[in-house]
């Protein structure tokens, strides 16, 4: 175990290193200089530039340049943005990342515990009704165009209905009155809902042990209620509330769009999974034993099914730190996404660069996150 | 009578038509019996024992037939006419199996002696688990394996274990009847025989009924009080072991006999039925062993013979019974 993660993580370094030289030649050898973008910048006097291009060694070769850069690159910094001089790239990401964590993380769970819930019922009700609407609708919403179903909900719930906001992410009316930071509430909530999650998963592994189908929900929905009216009890007190509020119901529209594009995908590999799995011979022993109907689909169909997909949502979390450029641009949400789309509009190669290399730790990540859980949940597995 | 089963009829609707995987078996099994079921693969034998459960697949049709299981308390219960819920009471407590495939029917991601522990439970909700564990562990002794082995995955054990681990989990609920489908195919020979043998001990000892099937003849020779004969979706013929080897009647388990080494010891020509069996899609209209039959004739062409008892305790579908000291010939074409 221990070697196959040593092995494992100098794996990762080793990719991660030809990822970053990659990325780098790739935006070195975009037309444009990069240098010549840096230092032609009206913002950035004589001496600052000076010292810029020794930090940067942006007055040597391109080959210098990428050592400078790797050494920085050894030591976390990933260079100063162009365009929001003199902010450092590291800083930037950072203070967008826990907005585009947020919001994708929330929808890429929602997602897969949909698709999850949906297509294990499908598979095990074939060719029946809701095997039929699951599949279509899922198709529909797989292939249907992003933007168009963003423009629709925006259009549907923000203009029709009128019932949510239509897009940034507060609005600044609420928060005239107050000095709050929006970015400190947001991570008051980003904090709450990782607990929650951290309860949440608690309970579940509680809920395995104990036997009754009932007994298991009532843990479950227990621990969801506790956590969230002792979490509402303390925004409101506190006074915050509105504010959490606002934000929330700002988030509603965009993790709307997003789980209905992507529930599908997870809703068809766990159809397809399970369709399988109904077929071996333990599902027809659990059914032999008399197993109740649930515990069959549950118990022994569901979980054998799961194994995939656990893999496709670890690495599609890796891959929500990219966040949806589409997505955010559209519901004008500040997160890592719509840094993407400026970044390459201003040609603000260090972000762009950071952005990348950002994004590609966390896909690695993401897999070896996905090898434990993979162990984990599989005993054939052992490293 | 323990299990009653009254021309049993189920169908497999295709895009062909119905295949006639079940079409009117009936037999009787007494408390602490073993009886064999033999003929070819595809003959529906399997299919005879899922009817009997209901673990039939979405396109299966059941077409009639009773199965009546006493179970010791007052009247029988008609097994095809419970409810599911009600159903799921009588197996693996009533009626419990071992199955074909047994490497694959343990399920992978759990403990071998967690997966019995999960049957015991379902049926004696009451039993704490540590009880249920103890229990499980007495099975695996009984069967041969280490009790240290429950804490195991299935991966962790040999072909052999798990068929033993089968054989403890089909025993877990002390079921009134087992069967065993082919429990021993996927093994190699020697260890086939002496696990067919030691299902048998504990059968005789745990005075339980059991149903053996297999394709081969020679194998359930031995650990059968009586056989049945099944060709093509019917029983043909049905006696007590015995009188199967001695006498057999149907030109069918004549052919059979001879198509394997004789387990009497004397030594026998080895003949195989020419042919092959009927597609089940259109079986023959009259008898349906008739295409392959030395003795057929216009009528076994025409009618189908009636599954009638000819002598106490032996049935027999047959327009032409093989008569004693008669030698049938079967000619490759
Ligand atoms: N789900 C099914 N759909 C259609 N035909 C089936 C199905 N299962 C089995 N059959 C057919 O039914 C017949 C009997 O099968 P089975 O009971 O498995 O025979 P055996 O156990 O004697 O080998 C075979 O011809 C087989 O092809
Ligand atoms: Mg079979």
């Amino acid at each position: 175990m221990l070697k196959f993660f040593s092995k494992r993580i100098v794996q990762i370094v080793i990719l991660l290193f030809i990822y970053v030289t990659i990325v780098y030649w790739l935006m070195e050898a975009m037309p444009g200089s990069f240098t010549d973008k840096y230092l032609m910048n009206p913002k950035i006097t004589p001496e600052i530039r000076q010292n810029l291009a020794k930090q940067f060694g942006l007055d040597k070769p391109a080959f210098t340049r990428y050592l400078y850069y790797m050494k920085n690159f050894l030591k976390l910094d990933l260079g100063i943005s162009f365009s929001y001089f003199p902010k450092k790239v590291s800083s930037l990401i950072f203070e967008r990342l826990p907005r585009t964590v947020f919001l994708f993380v929330t929808a890429t769970l929602v997602s897969y515990i949909l698709g999850y819930n949906l297509g294990k019922r499908a598979a095990w009700r074939r060719g029946k009704i809701l095997d039929k609407t699951a599949t279509f609708v899922g198709i529909v919403f797989w292939t249907i165009f992003l933007p168009l179903l963003a423009i629709f909900n925006i259009w549907l719930f923000g203009v029709i209905l009128k019932i949510l906001p239509l897009n940034q992410f507060i609005n600044p009316n609420v928060w005239r009155e107050t000095n709050l930071s929006a970015q400190n509430i947001f991570l008051k909530l980003l904090l709450n809902a990782f607990i929650f999650l951290v309860v949440m998963m608690i309970s579940l592994i509680f809920a395995q042990r104990v036997k009754t189908v009932a007994a298991k929900r009532t843990i479950v929905l227990l621990s969801a209620v506790v956590t969230l009216s002792v979490s509402i009890i303390l925004w409101t007190s506190t006074g915050l509330g509105i504010y959490a509020l606002d934000i929330i119901l700002h988030m509603v529209l965009p993790v709307f769009t997003l789980t209905l594009y992507s529930f599908a995908g997870s809703m068809l590999v766990m159809r397809d999974t399970m369709l399988e799995v109904v077929r071996e011979d333990y599902v027809v022993t659990a059914k032999a034993k008399g197993l109740p109907d649930r515990v069959v689909r549950d118990k022994h169909a569901a979980r054998n099914a799961l194994l995939p997909l656990i893999t496709n949502f670890v690495i599609s979390l890796g891959f929500t730190l990219s966040g949806g450029i589409i997505t955010e641009t559209m519901f004008s949400w500040p997160g890592l996404g719509r840094a993407y789309l400026e970044a390459l509009n201003s040609q603000d190669t260090p972000l762009l660069i950071g952005l990348l290399v950002f994004t590609g730790i966390f896909v690695l990540l993401a897999h070896l996150i996905a090898d434990v859980l993979y162990a984990f949940l599989d005993p054939r597995i052992r490293y | 009578m323990l299990l009653s089963v009254k021309n049993l009829k189920m169908h497999y609707k295709t895009k062909m038509g119905y295949v006639r995987a079940v079409d009117s078996i009936s037999f009787d099994l007494d408390s602490g019996e073993g009886l064999g079921i033999v003929g070819e693969s595809g003959c529906g034998k399997t299919s005879v024992s899922m009817t009997i459960l209901r673990l039939l697949p979405d396109n299966a049709e059941f077409k009639g037939g009773e199965v009546l299981f006493d179970n010791g308390n007052g009247e029988p219960v008609n097994l095809v006419s419970l409810a599911e819920s009600e159903m799921r009471r009588y197996r693996w407590k009533g009626i419990s199996m071992i199955f074909q495939a047994a490497m694959n029917s343990l399920n992978p991601v759990y403990k071998v002696g967690d997966q019995i522990v999960e049957a015991i439970q379902n049926h004696f909700p009451d039993t704490p688990t540590d009880v249920a564990k103890k229990k499980v562990a007495e099975l695996f002794r009984l069967v041969g394996l280490d009790p240290t082995r429950m804490e195991q995955y299935p991966h962790q054990y040999s072909g052999g274990m798990k068929q033993r681990a089968v054989i403890a989990m089909a025993l877990s609920c002390d079921p009134r009847i087992i069967i065993a489908d082919e429990p021993t195919t996927a093994l190699d020979v020697i260890v086939q025989d002496r696990i067919l043998r030691e299902i048998r001990a504990i059968q005789k000892k745990l005075n339980m009924a059991m149903i053996y099937i297999s394709h081969d003849i020679a194998v359930i020779a031995e650990v059968s009080d009586r056989i049945a004969v099944m060709y093509a979706g019917k029983f043909v013929e049905l006696a007590d072991s015995v009188t199967i080897f001695k006498r057999p009647m149907h030109p069918y388990t004549y052919g059979l006999m001879h198509a394997f080494p004789s387990v009497t010891g004397k030594k026998v020509d080895l003949v195989t039925i020419p042919g092959e069996p009927p597609d089940l899609l259109a079986p023959p209209r009259g008898c349906r062993f008739y295409p392959r039959c030395p003795k057929g004739d216009k009528l076994c062409e025409e009618k189908d013979p009636e599954y009638v008892e000819v002598d106490k305790g032996h049935f027999l579908a047959c327009h032409h019974p093989v008569q004693p000291g008669e030698v049938v010939q079967f000619n490759a074409e």
